[in-house]
């Protein structure tokens, strides 16, 4: 990283970085004390520049907040500082190579795909993907929209929508911090044998890129699972076998047959 | 003898309040996320209009927000910041993430001008007016150039790229006025406590 990546202290309190670039900043931040102390000042800066353009929000607002977290479950504190508790394997820091990565970047899914030399697409073994649910309201408290379509309609038949998955009984959530320096939350209810995941808090791509998910076989196998064409909506899915990992890659548009990039997290879906 | 306007301005300096309330809707009080609400509520939507400018958007955007606080509220730690500026924090990424996705359909479409941005809206009195003068008058500590380099990011939520095609200016140029103008910002603010 360059010697004056110090100045973008200021872009970066403005949300005025790429997502690319706002990713390596907070990598830096991770070793720069000082720059986090200005962050920190800065967002305070911003936050009072931001509050001075109060304006009263319409007085139904309010109903449909409370509505909608009386219905939201709250998620685990993090029981230390830096990458959260929850389990992952794909959540340590490092950078994070954009598609085209070099064949050198470390063991990646598509390595490993090499390696074995299995044809994509021919071991499908997850049973039912039963929704990338592209108009709903997908994560708990998913987009604004979906949530008052939840709330119109609340048994609109999707059995796998992740919004039922994260309110199942059972359900157990975990949210891990992604390479590309958002979030990914996953429920998984044994009693429903499904899961999901909470996309809303992955970086937004350019046009031009897509996130794809891949379960990841315990033989290394990757099977495409699912283009998020809308990371608002999130995704339900059957819960896979023990052993597969749940994995999530920047693809180009229109997806690709096997990762072409590391992967930005992966979850054992077992260890939620 | 409820609408004491008095009786506002003393409860919005309070400064422990919001942290207050975030930690207790950490554990799942709802009557803390009500007057939580109640506390930032104009300020959440106030980011999210002045950013993606549609009020049904906005209203969207702050709901958004909203149960992104209820869902995160255990794992906030104060230790990094008051509990407004994390709300508000999320409530400008969110609202400049809602325009960055319209804009991938529709880029440079003159949205806003410098002219624009420069322009007062009209505040709602009652809210910390206090505040609101002190941002106000210490914006008018930045250079012309560092004003229309944090407006352009903050409030229309253009990239530091984008912010020095619009100006007309060097990269690197941007992102040290970006960075000078919240030094003067920050230590004007400071200053007026």
């Amino acid at each position: 990283m360059s010697t004056d990546v110090h100045t973008l202290a200021g872009a970066y309190a403005l949300d005025a970085l790429s997502p690319e670039e706002a990713a390596q900043f907070r990598q830096h931040l991770d070793v720069c004390e000082s720059c986090r102390i200005e962050v920190r000042e800065f967002q305070k800066a911003a936050a009072q520049m931001g509050a001075a353009e109060a304006v009263t929000p319409p007085p139904d607002l309010k109903a449909r907040v409370m509505a909608l977290a009386d219905r939201t479950p709250q998620l685990p504190p993090r029981t230390s500082e830096g990458p959260t508790a929850a389990p992952a394997t794909g959540s340590t820091p490092g950078p994070t190579p954009g598609p085209g990565a070099g064949p050198d970047s470390g063991p990646t899914i598509a390595s490993i795909e090499a390696h074995r030399g299995q044809p994509a697409g021919t071991s499908r073994r997850w049973t039912t993907w039963l929704a990338v649910a592209a108009a709903a309201v997908v994560l708990v408290g998913g987009g604004a929209l979906g949530a008052r379509a939840l709330l119109d309609d609340s048994d609109a038949g999707l059995a796998a929508a992740p919004v039922q998955v994260f309110e199942a009984q059972d359900a157990q959530t975990a949210t891990v911090e992604t390479r590309n320096g958002g979030e990914l939350t996953v429920a998984v209810s044994p009693s429903r044998k499904e899961m999901a995941v909470d996309t809303r808090e992955l970086p937004a791509l350019d046009d031009e890129h897509v996130y794809q998910i891949w379960s990841v076989q315990d033989d290394g196998t990757t099977v495409d699972v699912a283009i998020l064409d809308d990371p608002g909506s999130g995704a339900a899915m059957g819960l896979p076998e023990q052993g597969t990992q749940v994995a999530v890659t920047v693809e180009p548009k229109g997806g690709s047959e096997q990762p072409t990039t590391d992967p930005v997290a992966q979850v054992d879906p077992y260890a939620v | 003898m409820g609408s004491d306007p008095g009786l506002r301005l003393v409860r919005s300096r309070e400064p422990n309040d919001v942290d207050a309330l975030v930690g207790r809707v950490a554990v799942g009080d709802s009557d803390a996320f009500s007057r939580l609400y109640d506390a930032v509520a104009a300020s959440v939507y106030g980011v999210a209009r002045r950013v993606v400018r549609d009020p049904e958007r906005a209203e969207d955007v702050a709901q958004d927000v909203f149960l992104e606080v209820w869902r995160k509220a255990p794992s906030f730690n104060d230790a990094r910041g008051s509990a407004k500026t994390w709300i508000l924090t999320i409530a400008h990424r969110r609202a400049v993430d809602a325009v960055r996705r319209n804009e991938s359909q529709k880029k440079y479409d003159g949205r806003a001008s410098v002219d624009e941005v420069t322009r007062e809206e009209p505040l709602d009195g009652l809210i910390e007016a206090e505040e609101h003068g002190a941002v106000r008058d210490c914006l008018e500590t930045l250079t012309s150039l560092q004003l229309e380099s944090v407006r352009l990011a903050y409030f229309n939520g253009y990239t530091y790229p984008e912010v020095a095609t619009l100006l007309d200016k060097p990269l690197p140029t941007i992102k040290t006025r970006m960075r000078d103008g919240l030094i003067r910002l920050r230590d004007c603010l400071e200053g007026a406590r």
